[in-house]
């Protein structure tokens, strides 16, 4: 269905090959996934397959990619829109009209398709995808899973042979997420859609995929089934390092798999871990009875809690649950809000300038917010400036937390991971008591996350520190939280320590948890310790 | 109440037809009257969506133009006699730059000509400020014929641009606040300006590479999934409008 034969990828004012000699055949109804570090080139494999690179971004290719006998060399990314159906890493960006029905419509009036056609194939899909009650919904208002939905759908009803997706699920909550995958395979048993993918989020897509093309950023790539990828790949989900912990000779790729593998050692009698409960000591954050009211709904309701320093807290709940109002009252920058916050004492609202700096450390969503220099260096020395410390404190933060970073180098071409580190830097240099995080590992790879608990971790760990993030990364949860608590429409749900919120909920259990369960371990680590203790 | 659905080029024809009307009104009275019902029509039938939210905008904007340009008409001008105000010092130009004088006696006759010069101009932007906060950007574009698809892509890009951007501001200025920057003064404008720009600039792309990917523009001919009619309310906005002309 899909080929590339020889293909070899460079940008303009790039010295760095993307992709060198690339031969890669797709049949149809095959599921493959494409991983590999973060500005690795993954998207750019996709886009070759549509000829929006080079058509679009410019670059030179050498060699030819064809989907179903048609070169990208010779048609253009329009002509092979009844082909290639291709969904973005940001769904929102693409949608180019405002209500569900019409976003679904507007490929096939493109391809000018008689309006009876169009009827049908809208109903089609809005039955396939179980958008029908959204049908006259304003996109802008819906959720992140629906309108993943949606600019799913709008590909699908030009009856594409191939489907191309980029991150589908880096923004949805687990449950979201799952739906999303598990509509995608249905798409490819009924009706043999090829689909091509590329996540970072391994554990949750890696059971699905037929094939692995691993690019390592250098221009190498290699193909192959998910077992022999996963043999060796550094990126690999806590399902495989979990495997190579245990030294089983086959590597699973699904729960079920690895649970067949592990049953001898889960047999063994295991002591019980004990569990040390970190001594409370100061409350940092103290959350009494606080609403917050928007104009036509409430996205926090009478919620209370106390946040003691030393801990760290993750915030969890589906998309527009009311995780990100909760952070935004709580760093004082909601006006809609009443009932009472305190951070350290004082009430956030009021906090300005450098007080406020050494109060709060917030982190975006969209970490760039932070940053307007036209280099990291500047960037840096304006940190400096604004805290009155010594000139390059900030800078050598930033290069503990992720070295390697030229200082000259604009913030906009750094990876996400890196542009992260440069904002915790920022926010850091004027030493908060506080450190808040709306949903810091979208689009991070494991390298990345890996790095960032680091951080937070010795971050909450020198005195009289806090870190609450929202997320939906379970397994970043796992690895990071002290305590969970878990929101629904604005009110509190569930709130304790990590190991009991996350393994009362299987949609919410980490792999090592699901695979090990009963035994209460949500981390390789705490597999490889139990035993150790045997 | 459901909000009349309406077709996208009523408003901005609607908008057309009150300018000349304001023109023609000459009366200050009567366009402040004018831009009162407008801006009570706004925020009655305004969606809740980015474009909806567009308006306050422009009236900042438009407010922000009538100091400016009352200040230039008192400053800059042709002396208008009649009862002096104050007087400000003259300052000597030379003598190629005859008839234009800078500051002297500022009557009441000249402080309200440029007052009410400056109505008009600000009533202008805000009937088609209205107009755009009123109409989706992307129900525009379907109507545009697909002949002119380099043009609609431009256009589609720019119109969607603009409100998101608004809505891209507030959440930079957050924040920028939540960094501990304070937003007053001209500095400020560049820690906001920088991020926007890029963000925007990046939507764009993904916005025209989606476009281009589903086939937009590929054939001569483009059909209608059920089709924007022209309805007999259009007609009624239309008549109201022209009405406001006819009594001008």
């Amino acid at each position: 269905m899909i080929k590339f034969s020889n293909v070899s990828l460079v940008y303009p004012n790039s010295t760095k090959t993307v992709l060198e000699d690339l031969n890669l055949e797709i049949s149809e109804g095959e599921m493959v996934l494409v991983i590999g570090p973060t500005g690795s080139g993954k998207s750019s494999l996709l886009r070759l397959i549509n000829g929006l690179v080079p058509h679009h971004t410019g670059g030179i290719l050498a060699g030819d990619v064809s989907v179903d006998g048609i070169s990208t060399q010779l048609v253009k990314p329009g002509g092979m829109s009844h082909l290639i159906g291709i969904v973005g890493q940001n769904p929102l960006n693409g949608f180019v009209t405002d209500t569900v029905e019409e976003e679904l419509a507007f490929g096939m009036e493109n391809l000018n398709l008689s309006n009876d056609v169009m009827r049908k194939r809208v109903e089609e899909v809005l039955d396939l995808l179980s958008l029908a009650p959204l049908r006259a919904r304003t996109i802008a208002t819906l959720s992140g899973g629906e309108q993943q939905r949606v600019a799913i759908g709008a590909a699908l009803v030009t009856h594409p042979k191939v489907l191309v997706l980029d991150e589908p699920t880096s923004a949805l909550d687990p449950i979201a997420a799952e739906e999303v995958l598990s509509i995608l395979q249905r798409l490819v048993h009924d009706l043999s859609l090829t689909i091509v993918i590329a996540e970072h989020k391994l554990e949750r897509v890696i059971q699905f995929a037929d094939r692995i093309v691993y690019i390592d950023g250098q221009g190498e790539t290699k193909v192959g089934t998910p077992e022999q990828i996963m043999l060796d790949s550094p990126i690999a989900p806590p399902i495989v390092h979990l495997a190579r912990a245990l030294g089983l000779k086959d590597i699973g790729t699904t729960v079920r798999e690895m649970r067949r593998l592990t049953h001898e050692v889960r047999g063994k009698n295991y002591h019980e871990a004990s569990h040390e409960v970190s001594p409370q000591t100061s409350i940092s954050i103290k959350i009494d009875n606080l609403k917050v009211n928007y104009a036509d709904y409430v996205a926090v309701n009478a919620f209370s809690t106390e946040i003691y320093d030393n801990e760290i807290v993750a915030l969890m709940g589906r998309n527009g649950a009311g995780k990100s109002s909760l952070l935004k009252a709580i760093a004082g920058i909601s006006k809609e809000v009443s009932g009472g916050v305190g951070v350290v004492g004082s009430n956030p609202q009021n906090l300005k300038g450098k007080e406020r700096r050494e109060c709060i450390g917030y982190i975006p969503q969209e970490p760039s917010d932070l940053l307007y220099g036209q280099s990291v260096a500047i960037e840096c020395e304006q940190a400096d400036v604004d805290n009155e410390i010594n000139p390059g404190t900030t800078a050598k933060l930033l290069s503990q937390l992720v070295p390697g970073i030229s200082g000259d180098t604009h913030p906009r071409e750094l990876s996400e991971g890196q542009r992260l580190g440069l904002a915790l830097s920022v926010v850091l240099s004027s030493n908060p008591k506080v450190l808040i995080l709306d949903e810091p590992t979208r689009g991070m790879d494991y390298q990345a996350k890996r790095e960032l608990v680091s951080i937070l971790v010795s971050f909450a760990k020198s005195s009289n520190k806090c870190v609450v993030l929202a997320t939906h990364d379970v397994e970043l949860v796992a690895d990071l939280a002290t305590r969970v608590i878990f929101i629904a429409d604005g009110e509190k749900v569930a709130d304790g320590s990590t190991l009991d919120v996350l393994l009362s909920s299987p949609a919410f259990a980490p792999q090592v948890a699901k695979v090990m369960s009963p035994h209460p371990w949500l981390r390789v680590s705490d597999v490889t310790a139990a035993i150790e203790k045997l | 109440m459901k909000k009349p659905s309406l077709h996208p080029l009523t408003w901005w024809i609607w908008a057309g037809l009150l300018a000349i009307a304001i023109v023609r009104f000459q009366s200050t009275v009567l366009t402040l009257l004018c831009v009162g019902a407008v801006a009570g029509l706004v925020f009655w039938l305004r969606e809740d969506a980015p474009w909806g939210k567009s308006f306050s905008w422009t009236i900042k904007l438009s407010l922000w133009i009538l100091f400016v340009r009352t200040l230039i008409g008192i400053l800059i001008g042709v002396p208008i006699p009649g009862t002096t105000l104050f007087t400000l010092p003259i300052i000597e130009l030379p003598r190629w730059m005859p008839g234009i004088r800078i500051g002297g006696a500022v009557t009441s006759e000249r402080l309200s000509s440029a007052v009410s010069e400056g109505i008009l101009i600000c009533a202008i932007i805000l009937v088609f400020g209205a107009a755009a906060s009123l109409t989706s950007p992307h129900r525009l574009l379907r109507i545009l014929p697909v002949y002119v698809y380099e043009f609609g892509v431009s256009v589609v890009i720019a119109t969607s641009a603009l409100p998101q951007l608004v809505t891209s501001v507030s959440r930079i200025r957050q924040a920028q606040l939540l960094r501990g920057q304070s937003l007053r003064g001209f500095r400020s404008w560049k820690r906001i300006a920088i991020p926007l720009l890029e963000e925007s600039l990046a939507r764009s792309l993904d916005l025209a590479a989606a476009m281009d990917s589903r086939g937009y523009g590929i054939s001569r001919k483009r059909s209608r999934y059920r089709p924007i009619k022209w309805r007999y309310t259009d007609y009624l906005v239309i008549l109201s409008a022209i009405s406001v002309v006819g009594l001008s």
